[in-house]
């Protein structure tokens, strides 16, 4: 099914991926267009990323870049307007983004990963042909409200409520390190009935009444062009056709929002080992200390080896589980492929997120003093990528995930 | 490190009138963004310093420009060079002329970059030399083609 490969021009770590993964899975011709803008959209970024990383501001340019190359819908089905990417295709599409920096990540695995597909994956045709086209064409930018400020690896015990009104029901609740937050004009919001119960997934008009940004959070220690915000909902008022899934099924929503998020910021964590590998390369081999190139030293090479080695070995990981995640949806009724997909993205998004970390900052000793600067090509993925081991998922619930499907569900210790 | 950038641009004005603005040390100093300070030394060659913006951080550097004309009215090169703030910078460019009425320029420069600047990483000094580069021909092409009416 390869077409064209040796047409095609990509940043040279991506077009290894590229080539490889085409030659195992195949990829057709729409497809690899879909990784030439990644490309274009990619080198498009870099300067902004930098200028607005170093002012610490969140990138507007992100949006607008993606948007104008058609990349704000690769998940979604092309009878929505979207580029209709199997999840194999997004993992190299996030894998390329990543190259740019978590920021980039950030933003387009929320607005697709955990928005656009919730919606695709849970809602009626009637929801998704409202929302859905325009999210692929950029009008929209979806937010993925579930994590509160006492409601952080266990969702289950997330405090907003809502009561019903009408046709409708009325949210009252805060949100708390929402990425995309304060730059959203839709967000899946997760709250349960005043009264008690398990919580239902709605979809929010962030320009309606009752929905407020109570703050940008600027404090974070890295992540600087990603929007991260802290929100609230007085009485937000959504009508029962924005119920996205079931009343009551709200956390069924949440989980399998996160195993596509999961893949998609593993994907960006490889995106992240690429870009660190290639800045040590180019570093090592032309930095001179003792009269010889840095790559000459021994100790040097050990962290190359290192960052090469986590690369390749993760890139794997994410493929297999992107290529489970597309076996189970080729078959839903097969709950096997289930559990196999989520077991897989766990293990992927937790050994990528460490090793891009750990590569992170060997790059940073790599490049010596000038490498402990904000200006330093490296840095900014050694601050970044540390939320990698936090968000949609810490370490340790992922550790706990993994554990329990090898020892079975009655082992489950994080219940 | 070394870059290297390459491209074409057209500038609505006769081939000559092109060549002798682009070779002629008086009109580069006037077009150079960035530049403070900037010395004609004599018919081929200027001095000026430079303010190189990369993000928040600004580099100053004193540099020198030699122009040999090669092939005139056709080819030409330029040898800039200079440093400053613990960076070093040396850019060999040239550029062809083709057309008559309206010139195309074919141009090509090899970059070499040292100390701290060199640090940053060809993959954004490349994105932002490109950007310079767009912003320095917009402001050439402008002032070659008022000068030509």
């Amino acid at each position: 099914m390869g077409c064209g490969l040796s047409e095609l021009v990509l940043e040279a770590l991506f077009q290894s991926s590229v080539d490889e993964v085409s030659r195992l899975a195949g990829l057709t011709a729409e497809e690899l267009a879909i990784l030439e803008d990644a490309d274009g959209a990619a080198n498009e970024l870099v300067v902004s990323e930098f200028e607005k990383y170093v002012e610490r501001k969140y990138n507007p340019e992100i949006h607008r870049v993606l948007k104008r190359r058609n990349l704000m819908g690769v998940p979604i089905g092309t009878k929505y307007g979207g580029r209709g990417a199997r999840q194999l295709v997004e993992a190299l599409f996030m894998e390329r983004m990543g190259q740019t920096g978590m920021g980039v990540i950030t933003f387009a695995d929320v607005h697709q990963c955990l928005g656009s597909l919730a919606i695709q994956d849970w809602g009626n045709e009637e929801q998704k042909a409202r929302y859905l086209p325009d999210a692929a064409k950029g009008e929209t930018i979806f937010a993925y409200g579930l994590t509160e400020p006492e409601a952080g690896s266990d969702p289950g015990s997330l405090k907003s409520s809502y009561v019903r009104d009408g046709n409708g029901f009325r949210i009252t609740g805060s949100k708390y390190l929402i990425s995309n937050g304060s730059i959203s004009t839709r967000m899946i919001v997760f709250a349960r009935p005043t009264a008690g119960g398990n919580p239902t997934a709605f979809i929010l008009d962030t320009k309606g009444k009752g929905f407020s940004v109570d703050m940008r959070l600027e404090e974070k220690i890295g992540l600087f062009t990603s929007d991260t915000s802290m929100v609230s909902f007085e009485d937000a008022y959504v009508p029962k056709e924005d119920v996205l899934g079931q009343e009551g099924k709200g956390l069924s929503v949440a989980y399998s929002a996160l195993l596509n998020g999961r893949i998609g910021i593993g994907s960006g964590c490889v995106g992240v080992m690429e870009d660190c590998l290639n800045q040590v390369r180019e570093r090592a081999t032309t930095r001179l200390q003792h009269g010889k190139e840095i790559a000459r030293h021994q100790l040097i090479q050990k962290h190359v080896a290192f960052i090469e080695s986590s690369l390749e070995a993760c890139r794997w990981l994410i493929y297999r589980a992107a290529m489970k995640k597309d076996d189970y949806e080729r078959d839903l009724r097969d709950l096997r492929l289930r559990t196999d997909a989520d077991r897989l993205s766990a293990v992927a998004k937790y050994m990528s997120s460490r090793c891009a970390f750990e590569s992170a900052d060997r790059a940073v000793q790599c490049f010596g003093g000038f490498g402990y600067s904000i200006m330093s090509p490296v840095a900014k993925h050694f601050l970044d990528s540390r939320v990698a081991r936090i968000y949609e998922g810490t370490d340790e619930i992922m550790e706990l995930k993994i554990a329990s499907t090898v020892l079975g569900k009655e082992f489950e210790a994080y219940r | 490190m070394q870059l290297h950038l390459e491209g074409t641009n057209s500038i609505a004005s006769p081939r000559e009138k092109v060549y002798s603005l682009l070779t002629d040390p008086g009109f580069i100093s006037k077009s150079l963004p960035d530049a403070e300070e900037v010395r004609v030394l004599d018919a081929t060659s200027l001095e000026a310093r430079m303010k190189l913006r990369i993000a928040v951080v600004s580099t100053a550097l004193k540099m020198k420009m030699t122009i040999e004309k090669t092939a005139p009215p056709s080819k030409a090169t330029l040898l800039a060079e200079g440093a400053g703030s613990g960076s070093g910078l040396k850019i060999r460019s040239a550029f062809e002329l083709s057309g008559d009425a309206t010139t195309s320029i074919a141009w090509a420069a090899d970059a070499e970059i040292t100390g701290v600047m060199a640090g940053i990483g060809s993959t954004l000094l490349r994105g932002f030399a490109a950007k310079k580069v767009a912003e320095i021909f917009s402001d050439i092409t402008r002032a070659i083609e008022e000068a030509s009416r």
